[in-house]
Formats: structure tokens, sequence, C-alpha cells
């Protein structure tokens, strides 16, 4: 469905507006949720809709999801969200994911950005050069 | 100085890991051959995206928060969910000699079943043209074997000259004639027939074409021996959108492998019409604004970065060539459509064939007063300059009195004598196709026609007259054409025998 001019832009104020200093608001978002279904603008439902997804690419730029073979002892997990935190900046979110079909090694995603050293990948590269 | 040491160290070390960065997306909407994709924030434009499965896309759109990626393989394959990486490579096509005598397909697979391609030279497909400094004038010429436009249209290398007609009047096959052409004089001068020729290597670009009409032209060109010097590009009407909007720059980029590499070649898009349709597509697709008949703003860009990759380079940058002949389909005679007039407005002259000529079997139906070629003359040989200097003129001057002559039968003889002379010329200039004329015989032809040896034969056998005129000087005079393909230009001399051959076989023709 075609999402008209004025609801992106106005998705895209309310998105600016949920963030205080780079840290999504809880208690902004609410009352922005919270008014736009009392007032019932024009195309509401379209509004919260994109206003939603943009606020899911937006918390998702700022979400690190560190996936393992086998779980990381607390050390080796601090270390690697400090420095996460030193490339991207504070206000990161992190989860902690055991995948063991990694096989070995750490995958970690950052946004659209992916540092892969584990095994399985290493693995595909290996057949791809072959 | 230590720390220097230990940069380089940890530098070292950094090449040592095995961890990888790639920036990644994650496919939103997947339907008519173009995927939507959320993420891949380090994304650039006509940047190839890896699908899973070894599939591959081309950024084209880059959105606030989406990126428009259209498919290269089977679009079916592509799903909701799909996590989609960057690759950091443009589109490249396999180049080179390799591929002469193949039949690829936009991506530079072969898809003629005669086994793989080994070359190990890649080109983008997408190239910036040569600049102002690399280009150098044209002044060689590309005989096309048919004596209408070398004599009045003549084409040089590096020019581009559309072909422009309705449907089923003959454009393909002026196309087939010039490969055709140029096929038999690489071949004569392989084999040390041709002293001084630089061999003219054609691409043939089928975009949105029937498959049965490329298979045609395949059988022709292999039946005339003339694949071991072509290539086919083959995106058929079957093919998706995409891979019709990109044949053309696929091909040019094959044929500019030549150009880099010194030699010359020719490329002809078959045709553009369908070209701009396959591109209008993929941009409705893609949710770009639409302009006049619904194509895309850039679609005059399209078509002339594409046809800018013609160029003739100078010495320097290799000497090479890329002469372009594009194909544009009018609808019933309309040069003044859109895509027609962008396409004229960027090539160097078009030769437009008329429907009402080819059904009164004047054959290839080349309308003389509507095409031009702004850079060609440059390129003519000297001796065809001799002869067909006044063939346009006279042309021009006989269709003018030949409409104002229907009124009356009182003619004085002036106009008698110019209105038989441009009916001969006319007939002259009909030519069966896939045969070429050479263009020694073309001169001796024309210069027989410009000195009367044609005024006694009547109109209707002035076709047999040439034929036998050809085979005569082929097979009796050999000396005397081989003088003229090197010498060039006719001098007394050579006109002196010229004249005494047409005498000598003026007695046995009957």
């Amino acid at each position: 469905m075609k999402i008209s001019k004025e609801i992106r832009q106005a998705a895209r104020d309310f998105v600016r507006a949920s963030f205080v200093d780079g840290v999504l608001d809880r208690g902004k978002v609410q009352s922005i949720v919270r008014s736009i279904i009392e007032k019932k603008p024009r195309n509401y439902i379209q509004l919260l809709e994109n206003y939603r997804r943009l606020l899911r690419l937006e918390l998702a730029k700022h979400r690190a999801t560190i996936e393992s073979a086998t779980k990381l002892d607390s050390g080796l997990s601090k270390e690697i969200v400090s420095g996460l935190e030193r490339k991207y900046g504070s206000g990161l979110t992190t989860d902690f994911v055991i995948n063991p079909g990694l096989l070995g090694g750490v995958r970690v995603r950052v946004g659209s950005d992916v540092w892969d050293s584990s095994v399985r990948n290493r693995l595909e590269r290996l057949q791809q050069q072959l | 100085m230590s720390s220097i040491l230990e940069e380089i160290e940890t530098q070292i070390a950094g090449l040592k890991t095995s961890t990888t960065k790639s920036n990644i997306g994650v496919v939103r909407e997947a339907g008519d051959g173009v995927a939507r994709v959320e993420g891949l924030s380090d994304v650039m434009l006509n940047e190839m995206i890896e699908f899973p499965g070894g599939q591959f896309g081309l950024a084209l759109n880059l959105e606030e928060t989406e990126v428009g990626v259209i498919l290269l393989g089977d679009p079916t394959k592509v799903a909701e969910g799909d996590e989609v990486k960057t690759t950091g490579r443009l589109l490249q096509v396999p180049v080179g000699k390799a591929l002469l005598g193949r039949v690829v397909n936009t991506l530079g697979q072969p898809i003629d079943n005669k086994g793989p391609i080994h070359t190990d030279s890649f080109y983008p497909v997408e190239t910036i043209a040569p600049g102002i400094i690399k280009r150098r004038p044209v002044s060689q010429p590309v005989q096309t074997g048919i004596m209408a436009i070398d004599a009045m249209i003549p084409i040089g290398r590096g020019q581009r000259e559309l072909i422009i007609g309705d449907r089923a009047t003959g454009k393909t096959t002026i196309a087939v004639d010039t490969i055709i052409s140029q096929a038999r004089l690489n071949k004569a001068a392989e084999e040390g027939r041709i002293k001084d020729h630089r061999p003219l290597y054609c691409i043939y670009v089928a975009v949105g074409q029937k498959n049965s009409n490329v298979a045609r032209i395949l059988a022709v060109l292999e039946k005339q021996g003339a694949m071991p010097y072509t290539t086919i590009v083959s995106a058929p009407a079957s093919d998706s959108a995409t891979n019709q909007y990109l044949a053309p720059f696929a091909g040019a980029s094959i044929g500019e492998w030549f150009m880099n590499n010194g030699m010359d070649a020719l490329i002809i898009y078959d045709d553009l019409s369908k070209h701009a349709v396959a591109y209008r597509q993929v941009s409705l697709v893609l949710k770009r604004p639409s302009g006049r008949e619904a194509y895309p703003g850039d679609v005059f860009y399209l078509h002339s970065r594409l046809l800018e990759r013609s160029a003739r380079v100078s010495e320097e940058a290799g000497g090479g060539s890329l002469t372009g002949l594009p194909i544009i389909e009018t609808q019933a005679g309309d040069v003044s459509a859109y895509i027609p007039t962008n396409v004229i407005s960027i090539t160097d002259g078009q030769i437009y064939l008329e429907g009402d000529l080819f059904f009164q079997g004047v054959r290839p139906a080349i309308s003389v007063g509507l095409s031009v070629s702004r850079v060609g003359s440059a390129a003519q040989i000297k001796a065809i300059k001799q002869v067909a200097g006044k063939v346009k003129l006279d042309l021009a001057q006989f269709r003018e009195l030949a409409a104002f002559a229907q009124f009356g039968s009182d003619l004085d003889a002036a106009t008698k004598a110019r209105l038989d002379r441009g009916q001969r010329i006319v007939e002259l200039f009909k030519q069966v196709q896939y045969n070429p004329i050479s263009v020694e015989e073309q001169v001796a032809v024309l210069w027989a026609m410009q000195n009367g040896f044609l005024d006694q034969v009547p109109v209707d056998r002035v076709k047999e007259y040439q034929l036998k005129l050809q085979d005569f000087l082929s097979t009796r005079k050999e000396a005397l054409l081989t003088e003229i393909r090197t010498k060039k230009a006719l001098d007394k001399d050579l006109e002196a025998e010229l004249a005494n051959a047409l005498n000598e076989f003026k007695t046995s023709w009957q």
C-alpha cells in the first residue's frame, strides 16, 4: 500500500522525538502512541504502522546480537561489549545467543554490519574458493 | 620508530585473523523480478548483492530505509526474509577473443552448447565512455557491402549510425549484411587477398527478440561463415526485463575490449525500442517516477551513455574503435515519437527505411531524403567519393521530377535524361539480402553508370546487366579490381582501363 508523503514525514518526526540523547525514551513513545490514538488524525493506523516500522529499524541499528557456538564466559562477553561500544558508541542493547550451528567462534551483528569469525563461515568461504 | 613497527605488526596480525566483515540486509518484499531489502546500510549504487543459493541482484534504488534490487537469476528462488549481503563488486562480463563464434546471455554465459568460455579478462557492464582526449575523428570506413549505404550514407569506424524503420522493412537484414561483409573482408585479409586490412569483429545484441529470430540469424551467419568473427548476445523476449535492460551494456563491454586492445569492433543493438520498454518495466516496478509515455526520466541518459561508448580512440590509447549500429522500430513511420527522437539526436546519422519503398520492391528500402550520415563521408575511400559524389543529388532530383512527370508526358530532353538516369540508379541500388558487394565492384558499377554505359540498357534489365558485369569483372578483370582496391582512387589510367573493360563487356552483353 502506498504511504503518503505527509504520513512518512510525520512518522519520521515522531521517531526523532522518541529519542533523547540518542537513547530511546519509553515514556515518550508511549505518550506519542496514546496521543495518536486519542486524536485519530487521518490514516492514523498507517501512521502508527509506519512509526512502528521506523522505530524497529532505528532500534536495530543499536542492537548488537552476539552469537556463539557455546556459552561465553562473562569476562569475554564484557570484552566484546566494550569493544563494540568503542566502535559504535554507547547505548547498544546486546543479546547473547547460543547457536551450535556456528560450530565454533563468534558472529556479531550490529545493525546491518556483521563480523563473522565462526567456523561455519570459514568453511563456507573455503567451499566458495574451491 | 618502534611504534611504526608495532603498527605494521598489528596490521599483519589483522590479515591473519579470519574474521570477515559484511553488510547484510533482509528481503522484505520480492516480486516482478525486483526485491526490496531492508538493512544494507553500506550498499553502493549498481553494486552486486548476493542472495542465498548463489543468486545475484543489482542495487538500483537506494532509499531512506530500503534498497530496490533487480534480480539477475531466477526471481522465484528469492523469498521474503532471506538474508542478503553486499559484495563490493560491480556486474562484470567475460571479454576477449574467446567470445567470438559464441552465443552468450546477458551475463556472458554461453547458451550455445559449445562448452565453457575460457577467458581471464572481465569488464564491468557499466563503464564511463572514453573522454575527449582519448578520442580522434572517424576516418576509416566500415564497408557494409550495401551499395546504397556505402555510396550515399557511408559509415565510419567509431561512428554511431541508427537504423530506423517500421516493422518488417529490413532493418535487421542491413545489420546482418554488414556482419557478413565484415566476415568476408576479414577472411580475405587472413588469406592475404587484401593488404593492410584491419579486421572488424562484430557483436550482435538481440534485445527482446523472438528466440526463433535469433536462431534464424545465427543459422544465416553460420551458413555465410561469419560466426568466427561474431559474438551474439541474446536477451530474448522470454528473458527477464532485467536481462533485457542489461544486455546492450554487456555487449558494449565485450566490444570495448576490442577497442581498448587496438582492434576494431562493430556492435548492433537490435533493438533499442524494446530495450527502452524493458527499462520502463524495471523502473515502474522499482516505483521510480514516470514521465512521457510512462518512460522514466532517465531514458535519454540510458541510451546516450550506451551509445557514447562507441568511439574511435587515439593511437596513444591503442587506436581501436567501436562502431555502433542501434536499431529502432517505429510505429507507422512516426519518427517523432519519444524514443526515436531521442536516439536520432544521440547518433551521428540515420538510415531510414520506408515501408512503401519496401513494398514497391526497392530493397533495401532506404529513403534517400531522410537518411544522413554526419561523419561518415570523411571515411569514404577516394574512389567511392569520385563516383558517388553526385548520386544523392541525382536521386533527389529524380524523385522530385518523377512526382512532377506523372502529370504530363511532354518532357524536354534534359528532364528525360535525368529521369532515365534516376531510374537506373534506383535499379542499381536494389540488392538481394545476404549478398554484400565489394567496394571495388561498387566503384566499377557506379563509374559505369556515371559515364553513361547503362544509358542504353533497358531499365528492367539494369539489374541483370549489373550482375553480369560484376561476374565479368571478378572472373576476367581481377587485376583491374585489385588495382582499384589497392590504389583506392581512380586515376586517368584506371579510368581508361575501366572504359576498355566495359566496352569489352558490352560486346558480350545482350
